[in-house]
């Protein structure tokens, strides 16, 4: 009895061995080594080793589609295997990608895009004014979902001239249309692959760009691999690597143990002794997000001006980039990123307790004020202790904010909220102007046609800014349009609908021997031009 | 001992449904739009209502739960609308990844937590004793995220450098080799096997004190055989009851590990999908990871009876 017992323990550790080999069984092998035979012809000289360029990325892709794809990780990956019609270079300037050339027509609704010839796609798909329109409807056409719809939504008709030719007719003259293009939400997909429908879209992307899709494993990697048959000159890397490190720290260890080439989101406070690292160099690049908080500009306290030009003397912006952020932010001289195609710098507003405390007597408010602060947390960079920053700073004057802090989803869906039901006083947001062009951001979170549940949290009205960010939008000339931006920016600076507080710096470590790698503003990672 | 197998077996299937129907209504309860999550935070109110209807969110509860226990039974967890992949794949792939991790560590755990164990109730307040106790204590207490950093501080950055290697003695994030293994299995088995440790000295002390083994030892058995035929079956059985659960906790809550080694584990798979509202992925995978519970309970009961003939018999 006690042997049957004593073999009844072996057996379930037995079992549990097996089920240890079973399932080592099943992880991916690396193969055994062939047995050597003795009469063996001379090795010929191994080929050189492949390049491959590991990054170690916070974020995995969201999927492999990119129309349907919104978040800039995805579109780090996806920029590797699709283009554009145009590429916006860093520092703003639209250049022509896969478009050759454009013209405007006389009457401005009719943009007239040459295409590029001798382009192909990667499963051999010819890329022509076919592929372009098709791509185009798919986005336009509200049943797909596409993310970025609203960027060509004002396309009414999409013209085949030749097989290289193609116009575009908008409603109107349509000021940011080239910029819009450049997005990669609007990527050019393989008209080939759009025919086969979402199921093979989900596994297969299908692009013109340097690279193409090796492998995704999701959350863990996706890898590129080059094209010989590009049509610019082919990539100097033979693959490269987006590796999902979602801890910092181990982002770091894989940089520093050259275990990878490059870890992104590199945290503020790891930037000195990353410093001192010979063999790594940190790069820095100012991006297109802008850190604010609105105000409800329709209810009390803050329909009044003078209260919220007080806040925005009262917070002071430099303690909270140089202390909070260690420095790795820019203090925000306008309601857009420098980078931004429309900037016009303002006087930052310097902190200055008397003048503020003096605006909130004139406002009435001298006897001190309560007001609720939304704000999210985990979303921005150091997020929720900058709300507490302003918080404290903000009791220096009189005003005490009682704190609502959310997790993500659920604070979009409660400031999101049209104005009869909306609780919201004031809340923390950033806004990536994605598309490099003042009219994705000015338009879509001051005009007033934007009013929540769109972008206009605030409900901000100001006819004149209204009138002038609706011309801007409307004309295709560029001197016009940046008149109308910088007007649009002082009177948005004096009548502050937000506390302005500043942009994200990205913070990118890289090792020495990596050369022309590119951190763009739009928080793409590109690897294009790259070597090692 | 088929009765009571079968028995126990009867209990798994009603536990499933139900558990299905927790989940499902559970997962509904979480706060936050699910289409918004996904439209991103861009969208415009439209492409939020085209998505909420093709996720069938806009159906009623017991027709959105019949149509996923249809497809589950079938074996299809439906299609993540974020990927737009199916679920079943994607957990599939991750499993054998998880159950590694969990199987390696509780191996390691089980191993040098009972052996730990043993030797301190054999001999207990010795310093061989004190010394495993306090390391015990210390394994229950640290971060694991903390341990993590260290180890692979250690092994990929510290020591290549002292011996004067050009590459990490053991890749610090991933998957794929014995290699990526070790550094996960040992920072996931650090607090079961403090816990495991714990359980059998305390378990063990107590058996070590009754009168079935003072007669053993009367009538002049080594201390050898009083201690591992005696004493230990019968100080395993509350020990084997932290397993079943250690290994369940492991199949779903090495969320930190997976996190810190970019272990591309079920655990991180439902963190992700739960803050994108992922709801198909989500009920996928605690559908599974509760599946894989209430199965290390049912081999748990096994083992007891096993081990003990009196469980068997009543």
């Amino acid at each position: 009895m006690g042997n049957r017992r004593v073999r009844g323990l072996l057996l379930a550790l037995a079992v549990v061995f097996l089920v240890v080999a079973v399932v080592a069984g099943c992880a991916p092998k690396t193969p055994a080594p062939a047995p050597t035979t003795p009469a063996q012809p001379p090795a010929p000289p191994p080929p050189p080793k492949p390049k491959v360029l590991t990054i170690a990325s916070g974020t995995d892709i969201e999927r492999l589609d990119p129309h349907l794809s919104t978040a800039s990780p995805t579109f780090s990956v996806l920029s590797h295997i699709f283009e554009t019609l145009f590429f916006m270079s860093p520092t703003g300037e639209v250049k022509p990608e896969l478009a050759e050339t454009f013209k405007v027509e006389p009457e401005g609704n009719v943009y007239t895009i040459t295409l590029r010839k001798g382009v192909k796609f990667s499963d051999g798909t010819p890329f022509d004014s076919h592929a372009v329109k098709v791509n185009l409807e798919r986005v336009l056409n509200v049943e797909n979902k596409a993310a970025y719809r609203s960027l060509i939504n004002t396309v009414t008709d999409i013209r085949i001239i030749d097989s290289h030719t193609i116009q575009l007719v908008t409603e109107r003259p349509f000021g940011p249309m080239l910029s819009h293009l450049s997005h990669s939400g609007l990527a050019i997909i393989s008209p080939k692959a759009l025919a086969e429908g979402p199921d093979y879209l989900a596994r297969n992307p299908v692009g013109t760009g340097p690279f193409v899709l090796k492998e995704w494993k999701q959350g863990e990697s996706v890898t590129l691999a080059k094209r010989a048959d590009y049509w610019r000159t082919p990539a100097a890397l033979d693959e490269v690597v987006f590796k999902v490190v979602k801890e910092d720290g181990a982002r770091l260890i894989e940089v520093e143990s050259g275990t990878s080439d490059i870890a992104v989101r590199v945290p503020p406070s790891e930037v000195e002794r990353l410093q001192k690292n010979p063999n790594l160099v940190i790069d820095r690049t100012v991006g297109l997000r802008t850190i604010y908080v609105y105000f409800n500009v329709t209810k009390p306290p803050f329909d009044d001006v003078r209260v919220r030009q007080a806040f925005n003397y009262a917070v002071d912006k430099d303690a909270i980039v140089n202390h909070l952020l260690l420095g790795a932010a820019r203090v925000s001289d306008a309601p857009i990123a420098p980078a931004v195609f429309g900037y016009a710098q303002q006087t930052a507003y310097k902190r200055n307790v008397e003048k503020a405390k003096a605006l909130l007597q004139e406002a009435g408010y001298g006897s001190g004020l309560k007001v609720t602060f939304h704000h999210p947390t985990g979303r921005y960079v150091q997020d929720a202790r900058i709300a507490d920053a302003i918080r404290a700073q903000l009791a220096e004057v009189g005003v005490t904010l009682e704190l609502v802090t959310m997790e993500w989803p659920l604070y979009l869906e409660a400031i999101r909220k049209p104005l009869a039901e909306n609780q919201v006083s004031m809340a923390l947001l950033g806004w990536g102007c994605v598309t490099m062009d003042a009219d994705y951001a000015l338009y879509d979170l001051f005009h007033s046609a934007q009013w929540a549940p769109s972008f206009n949290l605030g409900f901000y009205k100001n006819e004149r800014v209204d009138r002038l960010l609706h011309d801007a939008r409307n004309t295709a000339d560029t001197t016009k349009r940046l008149a109308y931006y910088r007007e649009a920016q002082q009177l948005l600076w004096a009548d502050a609908p937000w506390l302005f507080l500043h942009s994200e710096v990205q913070l990118t470590a890289l090792r020495k021997d990596v050369k022309g790698f590119m951190v763009h503003p739009t928080e793409r990672l590109m690897a294009h031009s790259a070597d090692k | 001992m088929l009765r009571y197998l079968s028995k126990s077996l009867l209990f798994v299937l009603p536990t499933i449904i139900g558990v299905s129907f927790v989940i499902f209504s559970a997962v509904r309860l979480i706060p936050g739009d699910p289409a918004a999550a996904i439209a991103g935070e861009h969208a415009t109110p439209a492409l939020v209502a085209q998505i909420r209807k093709d996720m069938g969110l806009d159906q009623p509860l017991f027709t959105q739960y019949f149509r996923f226990m249809a497809g589950a039974v079938r074996g299809d967890l439906g299609r993540s609308p974020r990927t737009g992949l199916p679920v079943s794949e994607e957990i599939l792939r991750r499993l054998p990844r998880t159950l590694t991790l969990a199987t390696a560590s509780l191996v390691l755990a089980t191993v040098l937590g009972v052996l730990a164990g043993i030797v301190s109730a054999s001999r207990p307040y010795s310093f061989f004793d004190n010394a495993s106790m306090v390391a015990a204590l210390v394994g229950v207490s640290m971060p694991v995220f903390w341990l993590g950093l260290m180890l692979m501080m250690l092994f990929a950055i510290l020591i290549p450098r002292w011996l004067g290697l050009g590459a990490p003695l053991l890749p610090p994030t991933g998957a794929g080799s014995w290699k990526h293994l070790v550094m996960p299995a040992v920072t996931l088995a650090a607090n079961s096997m403090a816990i495991i440790a714990r359980m059998t000295r305390s378990s063990m002390l107590e058996v070590i004190r009754l009168d079935y083994i003072r007669t053993a030892r009367a009538k002049g058995l080594a201390e050898r055989a009083v201690v591992y035929r005696h004493a230990l079956k019968n100080a395993l059985i509350p020990v084997i009851t932290v397993l079943g659960l250690q290994f369940g906790t492991l199949m779903g809550g090495a969320v930190l590990t997976e996190t810190v080694f970019a272990w591309p584990g079920l655990g991180r798979l439902l963190v992700d999908s739960i803050s994108y509202r992922d709801y198909p992925m989500v009920q996928g995978v605690v559908l599974v990871v509760a599946t894989g519970f209430i199965l290390a309970n049912l081999a748990v009961d096994v083992i007891y009876a096993l081990i003990d003939p009196r469980i068997r018999y009543h």
